[in-house]
């Protein structure tokens, strides 16, 4: 089949195959302070930037409203672009850089070059060549313009063309649509698997369909913008844990049981916990164990979304239940998303046969969003099928958890603090300050090395830091010669924190 | 940075001043300007006190209770688009670590200034005035309250 031997019995929870282990090194406080500094300084700069273009004194240009809208309230308030103004275009040539090529270990970048402090940009004409890429979510590879699922997207396009022009309830359910939630469905050992045409709108219009008013969800803190947005938009009583914090999910599993429903006191009709595989903000695992003890005992359901996890992790792929040797019937609700690992566009949920026909019948999304495009299905299949049944993927998959390894381990030797788990492709690196997050990444595009950085406001305001996402693509020279690049950076900008 | 990702909470500028370190950053910059001022010839020491206090007083009623809503973008659609930056504290609580804190800066500044200024009669005045205006927009009872129309939008 497969390939892949299940134990015949549920693995017992009491020795988990692996250890779970996790590392957030809290700031320095110097660098705090020089953190906070640093944002004063820019934020006084601001108001006395906004003063002049206000005054006159300076060219402003913002899109301002018309002339004669005496009377009316103001469409928008300027302050909310207060940082958008004078921090973001600072750093506008770090972030939204333009590719030219597919998404692979080394890509093409447009040069572009801005003008008036960050303002507005033109292209330049020319081509950065040649570019590492430690940015794209590319675990496994499989963003490649050429090669087996290259060339079987482009025989499906032939067979099938390239939409479907209507939703799965309609016109939109085709054979390759079945086939591919079958495979999946024994790809990751349950029953029955249903697949969407996008990612983010699998969590947000399938949360609703699982839970509504009177039923309480339990979110990780650092749960992703669709998850979030699906657990508004069901209307149930949403709690938020600390991220990670097993004891912290007991306390407010037990205060919610205790107290039942806000006013009235009634008992729940269904508590379900939202966590991801892994986060990639942070590169940490979830402490799949424990939420499982927890499940069990609280008698909750949970929501796994494997969107990180899937494909990179674990012994054959198969995600974080088989990182930890945990059987995915024990989890109720396991989420994914083939955008990632597979190298393709969408999502799915798998689950027992009754979850998944409820889904099929109720979703949102299944009735009135467009089904998965045929290539996409087909370039799904074809990774699927490389990584569970060829010996390419298996060295794939060695091959990434080799330079996850690899990699995490030659930052923390060159002495940068690094948050997460030591198996979790993501391997964030802290900078703190945000001046330095700007160089770091202006270097590192000097150097040749394409990388993403993060800051506040989408990391707290002390944490800003670069991500980089390691793939299976990238050989052991391209990761020792960013290794390098990122000494050099790290003892020109002194970030080398923990020497 | 972008402005309009999602974060851990939805409007940062609620627990800012519950970062590490921050309280200690804040009372070394309050220090640091203090210091700017005494170092000028023409201030006597009364006169630094007191015009520190004044500069921080001022600085304090201007950033936290002037300024309306945030300076990024949030993702709760805009409820705290007319709020001061005292009222998104700690999303509203009252009697949080934050606040005691803020409450307490101008009462030690006060206390330091009218000693060094050996209680004289203006400068009590000026003081006093200062401590006032920072103290009393802080007030619960005071929360979202506005006088007279003044900056209501």
């Amino acid at each position: 089949e497969n390939g892949f031997k299940r134990p015949a019995k549920l693995q017992q929870m009491d020795s988990p195959l692996k250890q779970f282990q996790e590392d957030f090194e809290p700031t320095p406080l110097y660098m705090a302070i020089i953190t906070y500094i640093n944002y004063g300084v820019i934020t006084l700069f601001g108001f006395l930037r906004d003063f002049l273009r206000k005054h006159g004194f300076e060219k402003n240009h913002a899109s301002a409203e018309a002339g004669d809208m005496d009377g009316f309230v103001s469409l928008y308030a300027s302050f909310e672009n207060f940082y958008t103004r004078n921090i973001y275009n600072r750093l506008h040539d770090v972030f939204n850089r333009p590719i030219c090529s597919a998404p692979g270990p080394v890509i093409k970048i447009m040069e572009r070059e801005f003008s008036q402090s960050g303002w507005s940009y033109k292209f330049t004409g020319k081509v950065l060549d040649g570019i590492v890429n430690l940015g794209s979510y590319n675990y496994l590879g499989f963003a490649e313009n050429s090669g087996v699922c290259a060339e079987a997207s482009i025989k499906a396009i032939q067979q099938y063309g390239n939409g479907v022009c209507s939703s799965r309830c309609e016109v939109g359910n085709l054979d390759i649509h079945a086939e591919l939630e079958e495979k999946m469905a024994r790809y990751l050992d349950v029953d029955a698997c249903v697949t969407f045409g996008m990612g983010f709108a699998t969590n947000s219009m399938n949360i609703p369909c699982l839970v509504g008013k009177g039923c309480l969800i339990l979110s990780d803190e650092l749960n992703h913008a669709s998850l979030v947005l699906g657990c508004r938009l069901s209307g149930a009583n949403v709690t938020i844990f600390k991220h990670n914090d097993m004891k912290d999910l007991e306390l407010k599993l037990r205060n919610a049981i205790v107290n039942g429903q806000p006013r009235g006191y009634r008992p729940w009709r269904k508590i379900l916990i939202i966590v991801e595989g892994v986060y990639s903000m942070e590169g940490s695992i979830i402490n799949l164990p424990e939420v499982l003890k927890l499940k069990k005992k609280y008698k909750a359901y949970v929501f796994l979304d494997e969107a990180h996890s899937i494909g990179a992790l674990g012994a054959t792929g198969r995600g974080v239940t088989e990182y930890f040797g945990i059987h995915p019937k024990e989890v109720d609700v396991m989420m994914g998303t083939f955008t990632k690992s597979f190298g393709a566009a969408g999502g799915y949920i798998a689950g027992t046969k009754s979850l998944v026909e409820h889904l099929r019948a109720k979703s949102h999304s299944a009735c009135y969003a467009t089904s998965m495009a045929p290539p996409v299905c087909r370039q799904i299949l074809s990774s699927l099928e490389v990584i569970s049944a060829t010996e390419e993927g298996k060295r794939r998959i060695q091959k990434l958890a080799s330079n996850c390894k690899m990699f995490r381990q030659g930052l923390k030797k060159l002495g940068f603090i690094v948050y997460g788990n030591d198996d979790s492709p993501v391997v964030p690196a802290l900078i703190y300050s945000p001046c330095k997050v700007g160089a770091f990444s202006r270097e590192m595009l000097s150097r040749g090395f394409g990388v993403v950085v993060v800051g506040f406001p989408a990391t707290p305001i002390v944490e800003a830091r670069v991500r980089f996402c390691i793939s299976a693509a990238l050989t052991e020279k391209n990761l020792q010669d960013a290794l390098d690049a990122i000494s050099s950076i790290g003892d020109i900008l002194q970030i080398k924190y923990k020497k | 940075m972008h402005t309009g990702t999602t974060n851990q909470v939805a409007n940062p500028n609620t627990v800012v001043w519950n970062s590490p370190g921050i309280w200690i950053t804040y009372s070394i910059l309050t220090a640091f300007m203090h210091l700017v001022l005494l170092s000028m010839p023409w201030f006597t020491t009364s006169v630094a006190w007191t015009l520190t206090n004044v500069v921080h007083g001022v600085g304090m009623y201007f950033f936290l209770h002037t300024i309306k809503g945030t300076p990024f973008e949030t993702s709760d659609q805009g409820k705290y688009r007319y709020s001061t930056h005292w009222e998104q504290m700690d999303s509203g609580t009252q009697f949080t670590a934050a606040r005691k804190f803020f409450m307490t800066t101008p009462i030690v500044l006060y206390i330091l200034a009218s000693f060094y200024s050996k209680y004289e009669f203006t400068h009590f005045v000026i003081n006093t005035s200062i401590l006032l205006l920072s103290l009393l927009p802080k007030l619960p009872q005071l929360h979202g309250v506005r006088l007279f129309g003044i900056n209501k939008y």
